[in-house]
């Protein structure tokens, strides 16, 4: 028994060390005085400094927030509307297909969806003349179109779990198939659309393929910049923007964490 | 067995020229090929308590889904008060509906729960809050009134539930298992107080369970339902003691049913010839029926007699040999086989607390029962 549970430490400690010695060297070096990625030459935070100089860092994360912003939002009301008409509805003919293509953009490989989506607006601009060009407005479409993938499998899960009785019950009650909706639907499901958000937020901000595909000059997004940076080699102050992005990521985490362990101590999921 | 009568007549169904509150004429509901309900007809009195009875996927539910307007029958019509049912969406229906899950919203308070329906009526803030007040106290809940769902037991939940479906004063409440959830103690004290409610609110309630106990209880008449059809309809008394046929005899209670054939049909009895048995049934009535025909009879176990020692004053008569006890504490159930290899269920009950003379396993017994203890069931 002792030696088992030994043996599981050590196994547990092998992999937390697998997984998060490569994140604990990359703060440690964002502190790094040395100009060089791999020496240590002194405690210093003057590569903070410095990113906060650089105005293109500041200007691209900007515009990734607005991108992920919009594009978590709209992918929900998108998702939203997709998982119901896929749950609620009556059998329809070409139901099963439709929630095959829904999920698709889940397993498509990233190329094909950027480039895809790059020949869809050329044409279009062609066609109809818009969107007018490629920037922030072909990104947030590219990210809401994938991140609605993502935010449709999230709610379809909480629409199936979902007691029916209780929208039948407010409808016996007097509300109508909308009231219903906003009165009992939309604030039983609201984690999982919470979740769901989060979820296509942190895609949207993490994404490169798609966006260097439906891009265009102007609109260069966060990850974009520091994939660009880095093939000039490595400097100390993407380590240092690489912190601040893993601090904001994880006291995202610890919220959800905290809120979701609330919830459950107060048995607010039923 | 207590039945509650209705407060505003005694028996309006046994009354010719009374007028349903609820009718049902020829319902039948098909989801695709399978037929859920078939040509149902029904009355239902003003006041009264009406359970249908049946087991899992006889078409009750399906039955009560379209009371309510959640589903469309595929032929028939339901009359309500006077008005066709027939368009009419559930939310503009006046029926209410208390869900099996007890269908509670979980993000509102009590209060907002019950509160909601008045809401949807447009109802003034005034008059909202006193309703949910004095409903709150009718289901004796008053102090509960800002908890959460999930931070009430499932009693307190099937309060709130009655509440929040009773405080529209819908001209017809229907119940989906109201007292399923509980637990055997908490059902029997709930089941009176739902019945106090109803008789001091005087809302028609249609209730749906598959627990024969529940509805004996509860309910003013019955309807037993089975394969889609209702089978018979009656008060709890007519249709524990007279079952119409096999399925009602035997899902109502526990009974013995004895086949057999006519050897005797007089005026004002008949004599039924029954290998099973193991001797010749007396029934002390007349039966429509003609000499040969093949009819059961049906006795309940609590009407037979059980004893090692000869029961010669009984009109009917047999032996067997004791093969199982069920001891009860209020009453003990023997199964006897007969030579037959019929089973037989007798059930006594314990009057003393011990009883040297009482039928042990093995022991040859004598059965018997008097002539008006079995009900001929020829369907």
């Amino acid at each position: 028994m002792g030696q088992q549970s030994r043996f599981l430490k050590i196994v547990a400690l092998l992999g937390f060390i697998f997984l998060y010695a490569p994140i604990v060297s990359l703060v440690i070096f964002s502190f790094n005085e040395s100009k060089l990625v791999t020496v240590w030459g002194g405690f210093s935070t003057k590569w903070y400094a410095e990113l906060f100089r650089d105005p293109q860092i500041l200007e691209a994360a900007w515009v990734s927030i607005k991108i992920a912003l919009i594009s978590a939002t709209l992918a929900i009301v998108i998702g939203t509307v997709g998982s119901f008409v896929l749950i609620r509805f009556k059998k329809f003919r070409t139901k099963g297909l439709l929630s095959m293509m829904i999920t698709a953009p889940l397993v498509m490989p990233e190329v094909i969806i950027g480039l895809s989506l790059l020949l869809l607006f050329v044409a279009m601009q062609g066609l109809i003349g818009w969107p007018g060009g490629r920037g922030m407005m072909t990104i947030i479409i590219a990210h809401s179109t994938f991140g609605a993938a993502y935010a449709a499998v999230v709610i379809q899960s909480r629409l199936v779990d979902m007691d029916l009785s209780i929208e039948e019950a407010a409808q016996d009650l007097g509300a109508k198939p909308v009231r219903v909706f906003f009165d009992v639907t939309l604030p039983v499901i609201a984690p999982a659309l919470l979740s769901g958000w989060l979820l296509v937020f942190t895609l949207s901000l993490d994404d490169l393929v798609i966006a260097s595909f439906v891009s265009g000059p102007g609109a260069s997004t966060l990850p974009m910049v520091v994939f660009s940076k880095v093939r000039l080699g490595v400097s100390p102050d993407v380590n240092a923007l690489a912190t601040i992005i893993i601090g904001i990521v994880s006291l995202g985490i610890i919220a959800a964490a905290l809120q979701i362990s609330r919830s459950k101590k107060h048995g607010a999921e039923r | 067995m207590t039945t509650s009568q209705p407060s505003t007549a005694a028996k309006p169904w046994d009354t010719p020229d009374a007028v349903p509150f609820m009718q049902i004429k020829n319902i039948t509901k098909k989801f695709g090929s399978v037929v859920a309900v078939e040509n149902v007809s029904l009355d239902v009195y003003k006041g009264e308590i009406f359970c249908l009875l049946g087991g899992s996927g006889c078409g009750k539910s399906t039955l009560l889904r379209m009371l309510s307007g959640f589903e469309v029958p595929t032929s028939g019509q339901i009359i309500i008060d006077g008005e066709d049912q027939a368009g009419v969406a559930p939310y503009d229906r006046q029926t209410n509906m208390m869900f099996q899950s007890y269908a509670l919203f979980p993000h509102m308070t009590v209060e907002k729960n019950i509160a909601y329906g008045l809401k949807r009526d447009g109802l003034p803030k005034k008059e909202i809050a006193t309703r949910v007040t004095d409903i709150l106290s009718l289901v004796q809940m008053d102090g509960f009134a800002t908890r959460k769902p999930h931070q009430l037991s499932g009693g307190q939940r099937q309060r709130v539930a009655l509440a929040r479906s009773l405080v529209k004063k819908p001209k017809l409440l229907m119940l989906d298992e109201p007292l399923g959830a509980l637990d055997k103690k908490l059902r029997e004290e709930t089941q009176f107080e739902l019945i106090k409610i109803q008789e001091s609110l005087g809302v028609t309630f249609v209730v749906v369970t598959h627990d024969q106990e529940e509805a004996m209880t509860l309910s003013s008449r019955i309807g037993v339902m089975n394969k889609g059809e209702i089978v018979q309809v009656g008060t709890p008394h007519e249709i524990y003691e007279f079952p119409r046929n096999r399925f009602v005899a035997d899902f109502i209670g526990s009974v013995n049913l004895f086949e057999g054939r006519i050897k005797e049909d007089g005026e004002n009895h008949v004599v039924i010839a029954s290998p099973e048995a193991g001797t010749d049934i007396y029934v002390p009535y007349a039966v429509s029926g003609v000499e040969g025909q093949q009819i059961a009879i049906a006795v309940r176990p609590e009407k037979m007699e059980i004893s090692k020692a000869d029961l010669g004053e009984m009109r009917n008569r047999t032996t067997g040999t004791v093969d199982e006890i069920a001891y009860m504490g209020n009453v003990s159930v023997y199964h006897v086989l007969l030579d037959s290899g019929k089973r037989v269920r007798v059930s006594q009950s314990n009057r003393t607390r011990s009883n040297e003379d009482a039928p042990t396993y093995g022991d040859r017994v004598n059965l018997g029962w008097a002539g008006r203890a079995g009900v001929v069931v020829t369907a």
